[in-house]
């Protein structure tokens, strides 16, 4: 499904990682492989070092923090905030829902708009969406997205597929509209029956939690699971990726008409080096242009990665320049999704880290 | 916040209520009440029964039964929609969105949006704003609003204070683009710093679920409830009730040029009936223009409290004729969400009885 | 606030005969969240008296209750 927004702008982006670096090298440790196929699995997945919470620490704390800097640094004031929307799969509570528990922390006011959308690594596209659905409203100015969560939270220490990989971390982007009189292309699909392929089994209505879904279990490929753990099947969620993303950007750039030689950098979720590398030779795009460097620093951190990459590899570039990306979101669901946008000039795009 | 939306309407309703009715009068030995104490709680809360979904009956399932519903009649096909949202606080999976789920499911296609809400009491207006925004982008031809809570099983049976008030259900509503104007007005208003006043402190990330927060604890005599349980601070909901909702109707009547006497219907979401008629007369909303039956029939059921009350109240005319209603819903954020429009005639306003498949 | 009038809607409310000023709340056994649902009611209705939760949960005797429902009266 096609979409095409006018006149918004983002204006901002904070990413805010967790102070808490492990390594491959300490997780290694737990998995039941010979050290040798891990150090493998390694170097051709670029895996090293990711940045997960302390026990304890939730979505609203790294929002709440995230949005108590820009308050602070007078890059935002509480006022202005018509609409706050958040993206997470692993909320504070079932009731209620985490936006409110965010502007009742920082006491935002009564008139406004506060819409928890459940999304993970499709998240920041489908978030954006959002937005720019909120400021055709006249009387919606500014609003903030917020995609954050704390998957590490569910990842079973010995699945050697989910947790030398999880990041976690929150992304707070402003967006408002634009003067001049911009045009936003997106492109969105969704298939529900390959749902299972990224999954957390237990913790829901249909599978209340319990004792015996924390029991770690064989599944069969020398990794240990319980239900309540994150699962991803590695195979197909590749397959997934490499059938469905480039047909779908490809159809985005055309319907666009702009040619991929016109795009300057390919923005994608960031699920492992070797995935990125690999979308990018099917593509016929050169690494260069898609980075795949977030996945070693701070993890596959879910929503936030598409963020991360934006703050982390073009940092100040976007406070002067202005850049035509492709953003590209794929992943629960089955979700997949692709959005060409200018972006910059911003007024703030940072990384900084919660304590 | 306010927000207008043109030539968007509701072209069906569909309420789905579990099969299984239990009545006040077979249940209240399990709440540990002397016949006197609960003959006082039936008297005060007008209670008679309610509908509760079986252990293995999830909201999805009571809203995927709907909307097949729907498809099987011809009132809708797979292809026309565009969008499939569903708003609950009582959802499949933490991972993936149980829209999705839904999706896979009934086989519908790839080239659709469908968004998973977490919300309660104010969940239908909310996935209604929602539908109107998604419908301002002209690709996309219907969206459906499946709305859904088994808030019974975020209680314990014996909790004398929520559970006999409390009510299980599903419902489908179409929502798509029509020729006439007929705006529709809306504001939305939240409050996080009363949080407190509804929430469930444990099951997710804040708390994870651990056998010592499903230990039972009695918090007053016959209240019984653990950290996975919803609490409720009766009194702050009570002047939440009385004191914000009233305003923001009455911003809602003015924004759209209305009174009450202009006004056919007030369909309002219904904690309970006592809270409501208080309400009802301190706004000076004659009782039979604000139908006050649904928890008496079948429980306070979230947010489909507002879709089961517009098909079971005024079903009947709606499929046949426009009516100018009132809508509002308030609770869990806590948010509260008022709107002015015009309903009707509605092709589908019914409420079913859940069967399995 | 006439007060006997107020412990005269008191008492209707704990269905008894009559509520003394001295009277603990909590000695009566109808007090409980359903009966604070219904004092809450009452202020609200026939005083215009928006009472807290934590008020409501401080107060020790029937007297007590009175002034604080007269304190919020408008």
């Amino acid at each position: 499904m096609n979409f095409t927004f006018h006149r918004k702008r983002i204006t901002g982006v904070l990413v805010v990682v967790p102070e808490n670096e492990r390594s491959f090298s300490e997780d290694m440790k737990n998995f039941n492989f010979p050290e040798a196929r891990s150090l493998k699995l390694k170097e051709v997945m670029g895996f090293d070092k990711r940045r997960v919470v302390e026990p304890g620490v939730c979505v609203s704390d790294l929002a709440v923090f995230g949005l108590e800097q820009l308050f602070n640094r007078g890059l935002l004031h509480r006022d202005e905030i018509d609409a706050l929307i958040l993206v997470t799969q692993t909320p504070d509570h079932f009731v209620p829902a985490t936006s409110s528990i965010v502007q009742g922390r920082l006491h935002l006011k009564p008139d406004m708009l506060c819409l928890d959308i459940s999304q993970a690594c499709a998240g920041f596209v489908v978030g954006l969406m959002q937005t720019f659905m909120l400021l055709e409203q006249e009387s919606i100015k500014k609003v903030v997205l917020i995609n954050a969560d704390v998957l590490s939270r569910k990842a079973s220490p010995k699945d050697r597929n989910i947790y030398p990989l999880i990041g976690d971390a929150a992304a707070i982007t402003v967006v408002e509209r634009d003067s001049e009189d911009s045009v936003i292309h997106a492109s969105l699909k969704m298939d529900g029956a390959r749902g299972h392929a990224l999954t957390i089994p237990a913790g829901g209505l249909r599978m209340p939690a319990t004792l015996e879904t924390a029991i770690l279990e064989d599944v069969g490929d020398n990794n240990l699971r319980a239900k309540d753990h994150l699962f991803m099947d590695g195979a197909a969620i590749f397959n997934f990726v490499q059938t469905e993303v480039p047909p779908l950007i490809e159809g985005l750039l055309a319907t666009a008409g702009v040619s991929k030689d016109a795009v300057d950098y390919f923005l994608c979720h960031q699920p492992n080096r070797f995935m990125l590398q690999k979308l990018a030779d099917k593509m016929k795009v050169p690494h260069a242009k898609m980075p795949n460097n977030v996945v070693e620093r701070f993890g596959n951190n879910s929503g936030v990665s598409i963020p991360t990459v934006i703050t982390y590899d073009l940092g100040d570039r976007l406070l002067r320049e202005k850049l035509q990306v492709c953003l590209a979101g794929f992943g629960a669901g089955l979700t997949w999704c692709a959005m060409l946008v200018s972006l910059g000039k911003l007024d703030f795009n940072l990384i900084t880290e919660y304590k | 916040m306010k927000c207008i939306f043109k030539n968007k309407k509701i072209s069906a309703i569909v309420a789905v209520v579990p099969k299984e009715e239990y009545r006040f009068d077979d249940e209240y030995p399990v709440f540990k009440l002397t016949e006197d104490k609960a003959k006082r709680f039936k008297k005060m809360m007008s209670l008679d029964r309610h509908r509760i979904a079986p252990p293995d009956v999830c909201a999805s399932d009571l809203c995927q039964y709907g909307l097949q519903q729907l498809l099987n009649a011809g009132a809708l096909k797979k292809e026309e929609i565009g969008a499939l949202l569903f708003v609950s606080q009582t959802p499949d999976y933490f991972m993936p969105p149980t829209s999705n789920v839904i999706q896979g499911k009934l086989g519908l296609g790839h080239d659709m949006v469908c968004l998973d809400i977490n919300q309660g009491c104010t969940g239908f207006l909310l996935g209604f704003m929602q539908a109107c925004l998604l419908l301002e982008i002209a690709a996309l031809p219907k969206v459906v609003l499946l709305c859904g809570d088994t808030c019974s099983k975020q209680m314990d049976r014996c909790n004398r204070i929520s559970y006999p008030l409390t009510g299980d259900a599903g419902s489908v509503t179409v929502i798509e683009r029509c020729e006439r104007e007929s705006p529709i007005y809306m504001d939305v208003k939240n409050d996080g710093s009363r949080h407190k006043a509804i929430m469930i402190p444990a099951g997710a990330f804040r708390m994870p679920a651990t056998p010592e927060t499903l230990k039972l604890r009695e918090v007053e005599e016959g209240v019984v409830q653990n950290l996975q349980h919803i609490h409720m601070d009766g009194p702050a909901i009570f002047n939440f009730t009385m004191g914000d909702v009233p305003p923001q109707v009455e911003e809602v009547l003015a924004f759209s040029g209305d009174t009450r006497d202009s006004i056919a219907h007030f369909l309002f979401h219904q904690p309970n009936p006592f809270i409501l008629k208080q309400m009802a007369d301190k706004m000076q909303i004659p009782q039979a223009k604000l139908p006050n039956n649904i928890v008496s029939l079948y429980g306070n059921c979230s947010s489909v409290t507002v879709p089961l009350n517009i098909a079971l109240n005024c079903g009947e005319p709606l499929r046949r004729e426009t009516r100018r209603v009132c809508l509002s819903a308030f609770g869990v954020g806590l948010t509260w969400i008022s709107a002015v429009m015009d309903l009707g005639p509605l092709g589908v306003c019914k409420v079913v009885d859940y069967e399995r498949t | 606030m006439d007060k006997i009038i107020f412990y005269e809607q008191l008492a209707k409310i704990l269905d008894l005969e009559e509520v003394k000023p001295e009277n603990v709340l909590i000695d009566f056994e109808a007090w409980d969240s359903l009966s604070v649902l219904s004092v809450l009611a009452m202020a609200d209705a026939k005083y215009g008296a928006s009472i807290k939760a934590e008020e409501i949960r401080s107060v020790v005797t029937a007297a007590d209750l009175a002034d604080l429902v007269a304190s919020k009266q408008k």
